[in-house]
């Protein structure tokens, strides 16, 4: 009780003030009067002033936090949806909610002994449910906890849309992509900056003919050479990936793989060769190198991933569990895995995601603040985080 | 329905039934649909007469079919469902209808961020509620007079006058899609023009307001003409 007591106050005094603050937990209960506590005691019950997310525990289920946001900007540069992007822009703050699939996640990264071979996780469940934030909030632990986060925001777009493909100068057969190598070279980059001046190369590489990596330097310069010259991308990022991978028993840091959208790496891709023959996963390099990155031949880190029927291709979209959407293949290849079902909201959620809209004025409509209106709008999204959001859009 | 007698001809040449073809083709029996919620959750003792009588009514008369329209959610507005149907386009109304809530949901994230960067003595004037600037909007580009042509010793004048509350809703809306439809550019999102032009009605600025004081100086102009009106 007096830990919710401590999140109330908390939240009074950033409301007291007019325009939203971002702060972590705060020690001022003393300058608070106790008369405001009852006021704000029905509205600030949904929130809770614990922004590392190491401390959330089943006390902290159905809140939001809040994460600062230039770590928001560190730590995702790419892989938030796009509508939470907005959000973030609209409400000037994002809040992210806790919720049990993550909690058990956390647990299990907690608990885990980084001396056996890598455990994979796979998030799935149904559309909209809410399996990339979920992977967001794990990264944002992560990232806190210090660890090296390799995030792939979505395996999907290096499977569809591509408007460059080159012939591969290492292997003949396989095929090149510079555009997403290079967009993601610069991502990892802002996300994983002081890891690139610890880890060194332990082999030489040739870039071409003359350009070369001698061994022993940082991988900042493998990056670099991928970001200068857009040709050598894809194979950098198969070099930065080798290297981590090879040196992430060492100990000296903890490795979080996280791909969204991991059924892409086996599905069918709707590239085709130059002589309009389609071109299949393991043929394109990117998709090769990370494949290999999910094997779980290698320890100490740890491997979440998050099943997507949204951006797939060639899957019904009432596909959702990991057996349909991975096929023989995938599953085989992530075999055993722990799987990490996500469900629509809970009645504690759904209340929690409401009165945060109705507090950052989200729900304008005078019927929406009404006990109508919330039954109106619990009915027609069935608890559905993503039909919750953009049904409470337009009102 | 009786068969209508008709002398001298024969009586392979009679119609056989006389069908109604345009406007309602249901017996003037039937009753409109009741969808409002409250109605039904009141109490007998709270019914005005007329609610009574209707209730009575409904035991031993047919009900029409309830048109797709409409809706018994809190949140329907007919006028909203109105612009809806106009901006609709070869009967799709899944994008009219999405294209809707965009636009509504652009003007709300318009004026929020606004709202939230003001400061706090200028924070009530902002108004967030996209509804309550769609109606505002439409009102202020409502004209309150209109121009008819009325031909009078062979030649056409620009005749002003009084226009039903009907007509003005609809040449608002109408000018108000026209001009996003067509004096934008290309590539804009139609939320996107529509929120703009939305925005700068409720603040009585913008080409539709223009359009608004062109007409009413067009019949102020015109003003001689107006006893050439006969209704």
């Amino acid at each position: 009780m007096l830990r919710s007591l401590k999140g109330l106050v908390c939240r009074s005094l950033r409301l007291d003030r007019g325009c939203a603050l971002h702060t972590a937990a705060r020690d001022g209960l003393s300058s608070v009067s106790s008369q405001d506590v009852p006021a704000e005691r029905p509205r600030a019950v949904f929130h809770t002033s614990e922004s590392d997310p190491a401390k959330h525990t089943e006390q902290h289920e159905a809140r939001l936090y809040n994460i600062p946001l230039e770590e928001v900007k560190a730590v995702f540069p790419h892989g938030l949806p796009h509508r939470f992007q907005q959000q973030i822009q609209t409400f000037n703050e994002a809040r992210v909610m806790v919720r049990k699939p993550a909690l058990e996640l956390l647990a299990y990264l907690r608990g885990s002994n980084f001396a056996h071979p890598a455990v994979r996780y796979v998030i799935y469940g149904e559309r909209g449910t809410g399996k990339t934030m979920t992977l967001c909030h794990v990264l944002h632990y992560c990232s806190r906890q210090g660890w090296l986060v390799l995030h792939i925001p979505d395996a999907h777009l290096w499977v569809k849309n591509c408007k460059e493909l080159l012939q591969s100068s290492y292997k003949k057969d396989r095929l090149d992509q510079p555009l997403q190598a290079s967009a993601w070279l610069k991502n990892f980059k802002t996300s994983n900056e002081r890891f690139l001046q610890e880890i060194k190369t332990q082999k030489k590489y040739m870039w071409g003919k003359q350009e070369s990596t001698e061994e022993g330097r940082p991988l900042g310069e493998v990056v670099e050479q991928g970001l200068a010259r857009v040709r050598s991308a894809t194979d950098a990022v198969g070099v930065v990936l080798r290297e981590i991978k090879q040196q992430s028993h060492r100990g000296s840091f903890r490795l979080l793989v996280a791909v969204d959208g991991v059924n892409a790496l086996w599905g069918r891709t709707t590239l085709r060769k130059e002589d309009k023959s389609p071109v299949s996963p393991e043929e394109l390099t990117l998709v090769h190198n990370l494949r290999k990155m999910l094997r779980n031949d290698w320890s100490g880190g740890a491997i979440v991933t998050t099943l997507s029927q949204t951006g797939s291709l060639f899957k019904p979209s009432s596909a959702y569990t990991p057996q349909e959407l991975l096929g023989k293949e995938g599953f085989d290849a992530l075999d055993p895995f722990v799987p990490i079902s996500v469900p629509n909201y809970s009645p504690r959620e759904f209340e929690s995601c409401y009165g945060y809209y109705l507090e950052r004025k989200w729900l304008q409509h005078e019927k929406a603040h009404t006990e109508d209106g919330k039954a109106e709008l619990r009915f027609l999204s069935g608890s559905n985080p993503r039909q919750l959001d953009r049904l409470a859009g337009p009102l | 329905m009786k068969l209508p007698t008709v002398r001298g001809l024969p009586a392979s040449l009679v119609p056989c039934r006389i069908i109604p073809v345009r406007w309602s083709r249901y017996n003037p029996s039937y009753l409109e649909p009741e969808v409002k919620k409250e109605l039904y959750q009141k109490p007998s003792e709270e019914l005005t007469e007329e609610e009574r009588e209707q209730m009575e009514l409904k035991v031993v008369r047919p009900i029409k079919a309830a048109p797709p329209a409409l809706s018994s959610s809190v949140f329907s507005d007919p006028m909203i469902s109105k612009f809806t149907n106009m901006m609709m386009k070869s009967g799709n109304k899944v994008l009219a209808r999405s294209l809707m809530s965009q636009t509504l949901e652009t003007i709300k994230r318009k004026q929020l961020e606004k709202y939230h960067k003001a400061p706090e003595n200028e924070k009530e004037t902002i108004e967030c509620n996209p509804y309550v600037i769609f109606h505002q909007a439409l009102k202020n580009c409502q004209p309150i007079i209109g121009l008819s042509n009325i031909t009078k010793g062979g030649k056409t004048y620009q005749v002003p006058v009084p226009l039903t509350d009907n007509r003005k809703r609809f040449l608002a809306m109408k000018w108000l899609i026209t001009e996003c439809r067509e004096n934008k550019h290309r590539r804009t999102m139609m939320p996107e023009k529509l929120s703009q032009e939305l925005l700068l009605a409720f603040n009585n600025e913008g080409p539709v307001i223009k359009k608004k004081h062109v007409l009413h100086k067009m019949a102020e102009a015109n003003r001689a003409y107006a006893h050439f009106r006969w209704w």
